[in-house]
């Protein structure tokens, strides 16, 4: 191996060494975007004050997420020996003093909040960690660092073995860098599946310079937060994959885009950038191989289609964000024009370990057809939000148990979103396995790993209206198929929420699915899924829409009509005044909602909910005129 | 002024001079266009018309093209932010678990339209991405802070509150 790069790992596990040995209690909190959301920072500060106060053999430093996402903030905490590292739950602000004096003063442990044992030995109170049903079928090797190292100490990294796999590849041709990655069998992790190793070979192969590679960190699927989990946990994975992806293609500069909303991403990737510059990683003359590689990070600004690669590129360049007409392909003309590479954060967080343990190993965990790990998250009407590494091939309902924790109390399953707001929607579908295939027998994909549940209570018309709009309002304007047709898919819905559903409605649908697969780029080719799925796999929902005009989740406006049921029920006159337009009018005896003014916001309903009763409107307006006519 | 669009504070708009300093390390056909614009949105709260032009000229193109790419992306602004801006996840997650009814119910409360201001602009809606938080759905983040697990009369008193403040 290349001896500066010896020289660099063996200092960093000298430090590595020194923090473990420091001979205090170690406690990390994690700290990310989900544990923020949760009061991590209080935490933090909490335990910071606490143990200068109390002058306690103790340290605080920060972590990266183990998935627990709905127990944050979660913290590890060493014993002061280094014998035993325990994983801790819902540790808020509140429960630290109470929790020091257990973990520090005491020096014994709290089971009431663990999770499990990570490193030394059960306790008759706390199992192992690997023993915890959220664990069960996981196999964390993407993740495998997050939750155990500091994201923003490089010499961690470095310390468990990273950028080996990078002085691995500094050993190795081009040529033989690529035929590892191709035999590894790595797939695009954005949904597409297509393999990276071919893709690093069409770079490898450009007759030019400059080349660049680019990093899409631009998570914009919403209910998708693997990416963040990723760049927040372990920035350096993402770098040294890239780099290794330079050598692989013979890269000269390095773009890493990372959405607007994720400020913490970009923070952590930029620290972890600065570092890797600092030990000589990055930059010029490599470890001294007269290799360069620069790389910067880029901050979005707000915009789904920039998940698209030429997209992406586009806004590089400082332009919209429009993906361009294909081909050119962006390996002959990327980024100004020049041989570019767009792979996904978690692909390139995939190369180092391919290098560093061969692709035969890589490959060898799991039976299904796609190689590898995947990383996933869940979220719904479900108990838990979470965040999972496994192997390709569980069934929907493994996941939806195990680590979703089962739907929500009152929520009955209807059906799951395969990955993003273009990926439609199953029915059902518990069965279906968390591989590549299913879903496209469906007409539908697997997307970048945001599984979302919804139940019973969700319309599925009103759903479309939602993912359609989405694609409306992020469709760049390039092509009228999408930017025309995704506004006529809202409008048309829009009118089938409020009663006017035709019967040729569904030939409009039918029409719009068979137009926008004409559009320039994924946007707009898959904007419909969502329709199309929905019109298969929940038809009668549909039909009693457009023919019964009867929405029986009772969500569509037009459809329902809020109405009193109970005139003395004690919490009326709280619901009344909760009403956001006023449009509960009278005292008990004569409370009347004014249909004109309610805008179906449920309010009064979750205050007085044995008083107020949501009806069918058609079927109201039905006996009205019955009435009427006498 | 600043104050003039929409009657906000009278924080004058930043000098042509203060913008040119502020955007001086940026060079033309090195993806600048938006890191740019970030650090005058980032320094300001906003992008002003004169930012826009020195931008271009920093750059050497048009500010034409950088109006372009500011209208394209929905977290760049030309005008100052409210003092208290309310952004509604728009995430599936929170969508299933009530979140449209909520943004319904916080429109109403406040009287503006989703990306409006009230009338007196002290506060301000908007729709936010998910951001993968959604342990926390339905959520709203007011200034940046999250306000989550929400029901449509929680959300409602909140509105209430913030709107309140303002008076």
């Amino acid at each position: 191996m290349n001896a500066r790069l010896e020289a660099v790992i063996a200092a960093s596990q000298a430090a590595w060494a020194a923090e473990q040995g420091s001979g205090k209690v170690r406690i990390n909190v994690c700290l990310d975007t989900s544990s923020i959301a949760r009061g991590a920072e209080a935490t933090i500060a909490a335990l910071k004050r606490a143990i200068a106060e109390k002058k306690l053999n103790a340290e605080v430093g920060i972590t990266g997420s183990w998935g627990f996402c709905w127990m944050e903030p979660t913290a590890t905490v060493r014993n002061a020996s280094g014998t035993q590292t325990i994983l801790y739950a819902n540790l808020t602000a509140d429960r630290v003093d109470d929790f020091l004096q257990k973990v520090v003063v005491e020096g014994t442990t709290v089971p009431a909040l663990a999770l499990g044992v990570i490193e030394g030995t059960s306790t008759p109170d706390i199992g192992l960690l690997s023993d915890h049903p959220f664990m069960q079928g996981q196999v964390r090797r993407v993740m495998a660092n997050i939750g155990t190292i500091d994201p923003e100490n490089i010499d961690h990294y470095i310390a468990k073995d990273g950028y080996a796999g990078f002085g691995r590849a500094l050993d190795m041709t081009s040529e033989v860098i690529v035929k590892e990655m191709l035999d590894s069998g790595l797939g695009g992790r954005a949904g597409g599946g297509f393999p990276a190793g071919r893709k690093w070979d069409f770079l490898r192969n450009a007759t030019t310079h400059p080349r660049y590679l680019v990093c899409n960190a631009d998570e914009g699927d919403p209910g998708a937060w693997v990416n963040r989990v990723l760049m927040e946990g372990d920035p350096h994975i993402i770098i040294e994959g890239m780099l290794i992806a330079a050598l692989a293609a013979e890269a000269d500069e390095g773009y890493i885009y990372v959405r607007y909303e994720y400020p913490l991403c970009v923070e952590r990737m930029q620290k972890a950038v600065d570092q890797a510059y600092a030990k000589g990683l990055l930059g010029k003359d490599i470890l001294g191989t007269g290799k360069d590689f620069e790389l910067i990070v880029f901050r979005g600004a707000g915009s789904y289609v920039c998940g698209e690669e030429t997209g992406l590129i586009n806004s590089v360049d400082g332009y919209r964000g429009m993906p361009r007409i294909k081909p050119p392909f962006p390996a002959q003309a990327g980024l100004w024009n020049k041989p570019t590479n767009v792979n996904n954060v978690e692909s390139y967080a995939n190369a180092p370990m391919i290098m560093r343990n061969g692709a035969a190993w890589w490959g060898g965990v799991s039976p299904a057809k796609e190689k590898g790990t995947k990383m996933f998250t869940f979220s719904g009407s479900v108990n838990y939000a979470s965040c999972v590494e496994v192997p390709f091939g569980p069934t929907i309902r493994e996941c939806l148990e195990r680590y979703a924790g089962g739907m929500r109390e009152g929520k009955t399953f209807k059906g799951f979103q395969p990955g993003g707001p273009l990926s439609g929607v199953v029915a059902g579908g518990l069965d279906l396995t968390l591989t590549l295939d299913p879903y496209r027998e469906k007409g539908m994909f697997l997307g970048g790993g945001g599984i979302v549940f919804f139940d019973e209570s969700n319309c599925i018309v009103d759903m479309c209206k939602y993912f359609l709009g989405f694609c409306e309002d992020e469709s760049c304007g390039r092509c009228t198929t999408c930017h025309g047709g995704t506004q006529r898919a809202v409008e048309v819905i829009r009118r089938i929420q409020m009663g006017g559903g035709r019967d040729a409605d569904i030939e409009s649908f039918e029409q719009l699915v068979k137009t926008l697969v004409w559009s320039n780029c994924f946007h707009g080719q898959f904007a419909m899924t969502t329709i199309k799925t929905a019109l298969k796999e929940f038809r009668a929902e549909w039909d009693e829409h457009i023919i019964d005009k009867r929405c029986r989740a009772g969500v569509c406006h037009g459809l329902i009509a809020y109405t009193v049921r109970s005139q003395n029920d004690a919490a009326m006159p709280e619901a009344q005044a909760i009403c956001p337009t006023s449009a509960i009018s009278g005292e008990p005896g004569s409370y009347a909602i004014d249909d004109r003014l309610c805008v179906r916001c449920n309010a009064c309903k979750e205050i007085a909910p044995d008083a107020i009763e949501v009806r069918h409107r058609f079927a109201l307006e039905v006996s009205a005129a019955a009435a009427a006519a006498g | 002024m600043a104050a003039d669009a929409n009657g906000q504070d009278a924080r004058p708009d930043p000098s042509i001079a203060e913008l040119r300093a502020l955007v001086a390390e940026f060079q033309p056909g090195r993806g600048h266009v938006m890191p740019a614009l970030h650090k005058v949105q980032d320094t300001y709260g906003y992008i002003s018309r004169d930012a826009i032009e020195v931008i271009a000229r920093q750059l050497n193109t048009t500010p034409a093209l950088v109006y372009g790419t500011v209208s394209f992306y929905d977290d760049y602004r030309t005008h100052p932010a409210p003092a208290t801006e309310i952004a509604w996840c728009s995430g599936p997650a929170c969508r299933v678990l009530g979140g449209d009814r909520i943004r319904e119910a916080i429109q109403q409360t406040l009287e503006l339209p989703l990306g409006g201001q009230t009338r007196d602009h002290r506060v301000g809606l908007h729709l936010g991405q998910c951001n993968g938080t959604c342990s926390e759905a339905p959520q709203v983040w007011v200034n940046g802070q999250v306000e989550g697990n929400l029901t449509v009369s929680s959300a409602i008193r909140l509105a209430r509150a913030l709107k309140g403040d303002a008076e």
